[in-house]
């Protein structure tokens, strides 16, 4: 396997709606975006893949056949990559096998979502249907009938830890700190979509339950529009473009990726109901690749689809107990980027999680979400000169699929 | 052969009239949108669950049995077992009772396909409790005690498997309620049918009255009478209630109100009034206070803490909530 490196990386800012763009444009936006950063031109790229969740938002089937030549790619290898929420981190799973095997030397993945075009005829609005869409990923037979949302499927996942770890998650004051910090990493993001918002413990508090007792509105990630491009290379042209960029490359030191059985059960390989296995499982195999181990990563970029379910993650990932999520809040683990200079690694015993402002701040177009969060974490551990960085994805029903990636710092580390 | 037909796949209300309209972007320029659809209709083929569906219209549950490693697999979502090289699987009969397998969510917003059907739960059962491994029953969870709310469907409440009187072959066919509500020469009947189930005559819960929710219901009324003088001088809300006519009688420990809705107006008396429709029933007054302070009714009847009797009760719900917003922003912060 060689040895893969991320030089480049372009977002679109982020918006509850582009009415100024298509998914087209905002690929293309993406694109361009990356290619400045990395100083190259498409000639340069050998093949690309794509990050795009699912088809009724886009409103096309096969919506990559329609933006290849958009975005520089015509007549080269495209592969179109679609795994739920955790879309944008199989994508770039894809594109760095494809690096790390020699089939490619230059990678471009992007991916993005158009999903706030859907209109709902009966309540004049976007997010039902919006909310319909995205149910439209649970079976046909047996779930979606049962009018499966994706915030019920992720809460019932959260209860279910909560009746076996009671006290963690279900302090709504915890919940609300951790919102409270993830607002203020918002602001710092130019491209978040709420990076203007100031949400308070009280406000996250007051705001309209969606689901009681774990999902109140202000804990749940956007609907996003907007795109994100990630550029890999093989080792000697990673380098060669650190030479022009003066940006040191960020290696992809281990990886790992697994997806639980669809259907919950007891025992055999049924998905349990009361931790997210997909995500210790990819975290596992991750550092396992990496040679690393949680109390060596400093920054993470987590998916955090609604706050109750990053603070599992951050369970299974390795970082606190799982059943004492909570001690983020109460132990102090969990740094407000207000008590850190822009320039300032996290100190021992501190996570930098989410400085993006994640996708409940910063923004969730699905087939890219991932490559936000890498692009983020790439920029903090420059910034930062922090070695190591994590980056998360998960999707699908009941946070079935999860995918960890462990970037590294060049060893130059200079910017 | 049966079948059975229905209602359209599609509502008539789920379309829009063709058109192309201007939107202004944040730039300030002029952009254009056109109205479509992406929609297909669909014969799908139950094909390999179709055993399954066929049991539920005939009043069974059945799932699937591997010898080898004792699994059992409800719904059959396949006949060949992927734990042990796919080797064949048998049906077996389950039993009409379970266990729930974790404590269950409730929607209350829900996808555009199940609007106005909010609030509802569902969550996965536990059916074939005595097998070493087994997947568990995704399923609808319904109570005859009004309206589905935190506290009922917890971790291992014991359920009772109950199909609906006209079962098409849907996994709607069935739900299950607390074996508690069941009564007792009930219990073990197979299967047991919705209509021999009461839901529309929920018993409401018991009130504590005493003195100091006497004084919270004095508190909540001379509040809620500020609020409708408000409504009396705001478009917004006027707007709000348009439309609507309601007599709704509410039940606290500090005593008994009516709320009215009508003429675009908002009436409070003290007492169950005649003509209510239906009565809401609250330990607390002061939730109502607490509503006219920009709180939520919603909120309340979510956390469980407002009892409804069913899901009519529900939808008026976010319209009251709208009200204390709509006069603060007509009338500015004097309110409550």
């Amino acid at each position: 396997m060689k040895k893969v490196g991320i030089v480049g990386a372009g977002i679109t800012e982020c918006r509850g709606r582009w009415v100024e763009a298509t998914y087209w444009d905002l690929f293309q936006q993406a694109t361009r975006r990356a290619c400045e950063d990395a100083n190259m031109t498409v000639d340069e790229f050998d093949s690309v893949v794509y990050g795009i969740y699912n088809d009724i938002f886009e409103h096309q089937a096969i919506p990559e056949s329609s933006l290849t030549g958009l975005i520089g790619m015509a007549n080269k290898p495209g592969t179109r990559v679609t795994s739920g929420g955790a879309t944008g981190f199989y994508a770039m799973r894809t594109a760095y096998m494809e690096v790390a095997s020699g089939t490619s030397d230059v990678v471009l993945c992007v991916g993005g979502e158009k999903a706030t075009d859907c209109f709902d005829p009966r309540s004049k609005t976007a997010t039902p249907m919006v909310i319909d869409t995205i149910a439209k990923s649970w079976d046909p037979f047996y779930e979606y009938p049962l009018g499966a949302t994706a915030s019920d499927s992720y809460m019932q996942m959260c209860m279910g830890y909560d009746d076996t770890y009671p006290g963690d998650i279900g302090d709504s004051d915890v919940r609300a700190r951790i919102i409270e910090i993830l607002c203020h990493s918002g602001n710092r993001n130019p491209y978040a979509q709420r990076r203007d918002e100031s949400v308070t413990v009280e406000q996250v508090k007051a705001s309209r339950w969606i689901i009681a007792p774990f999902l109140r509105l202000l804990e749940a990630c956007m609907y996003t529009e907007g795109a994100g491009a990630i550029i890999f290379a093989g080792e000697d042209k990673a380098r060669e473009i650190a030479e022009r960029t003066g940006q040191p490359p960020i290696w992809i030191r281990g990886i790992g990726a697994a997806n639980e059985s669809y259907s919950p059960g007891r025992g055999g390989n049924y998905k349990p109901l009361n931790r997210i296995a997909s995500d210790r499982i990819a975290a596992e195999r991750a550092y396992a690749a990496a040679g690393v181990k949680p109390s060596d990563i400093k920054i993470i970029e987590a998916h955090d689809a609604f706050v109750a379910q990053l603070m599992i993650t951050m369970g299974e990932l390795g970082f606190v107990p799982i059943g004492e999520t909570r001690r983020l809040i109460d132990d102090g683990i969990m740094l407000d980027p207000k008590d850190l200079a822009d320039d300032e690694a996290p100190g021992d015993g501190k996570l930098l999680i989410n400085p993006s402002g994640g996708l409940i701040f910063g923004g969730h177009f699905v087939g890219g979400s991932n490559m936000f969060s890498t692009w983020s974490c790439r920029r903090e551990m420059i910034n930062r000169q922090v070695p190591l960085g994590l980056v998360h994805g998960t999707g699908a029903i009941n946070a079935c699929f999860g995918g960890v990636m462990v970037l590294e710092l060049d060893e130059g580390g200079a910017r | 052969m049966k079948t059975t037909e229905g209602q359209p796949v599609l509502p008539p209300e789920f379309n829009l009239p063709r058109a192309v309209t201007e939107i202004e972007g944040r730039d300030g320029e002029t952009y254009l949108e056109f109205t479509t659809h992406m929609v297909t209709f669909y014969r799908q083929t139950y094909g390999e669950h179709s055993r399954f569906f066929m049991a539920l219209r005939d009043g069974r549950l059945i799932g699937a049995h591997c010898s080898r490693c004792q699994q059992v697999m409800v719904p059959a979502a396949t006949w060949r077992c992927p734990n042990c090289d796919f080797a064949e699987m048998t049906e077996i009969e389950l039993p009409h009772r379970g266990v729930l397998a974790q404590t269950a969510p409730i929607t209350i917003f829900p996808s555009a396909s199940f609007l106005g059907e909010a609030p509802f739960a569902r969550g996965y059962v536990d059916v074939a409790t005595e097998a070493p491994i087994a997947s568990f029953l995704p399923s609808r969870l319904r109570t005859t005690t009004g309206l589905e709310r935190p506290g009922i469907f917890v971790k291992g409440v014991e359920l009772k498997l109950v199909f609906e009187d006209q079962r098409e072959g849907s996994i709607r066919d069935i739900f299950w309620v607390p074996l508690a509500e069941v009564p007792e020469e009930l219990r073990d009947k197979e299967p047991l049918l919705a209509s021999e189930l009461d839901f529309s005559t929920p018993e409401p819960p018991e009130v504590l009255r005493d003195a100091a929710k006497a004084d919270a219901l004095g508190e909540a009324i001379a509040a809620m009478r500020r609020l409708a003088d408000q409504v009396a001088r705001s478009r917004r809300a006027q707007a709000d209630l348009a439309g609507r006519q309601h007599v709704v009688g509410v039940t606290t420990g500090g005593g008994d109100f009516t709320i009215s809705v009508g003429d675009s107006k908002l009436a409070i008396a003290e007492g169950i009034t005649s003509g209510c429709e239906y009565t809401l029933v609250v330990d607390d007054p002061a939730v109502f206070t607490r509503w006219v302070r920009d709180g939520s009714l919603t909120d309340a009847a979510v956390e469980g803490t407002l009892w409804l009797p069913h899901r009519e009760a529900f939808q008026l719900l976010p319209i009251l909530d709208r009200l204390p917003r709509s006069t603060r922003r007509d009338l500015g912060d004097a309110v409550g």
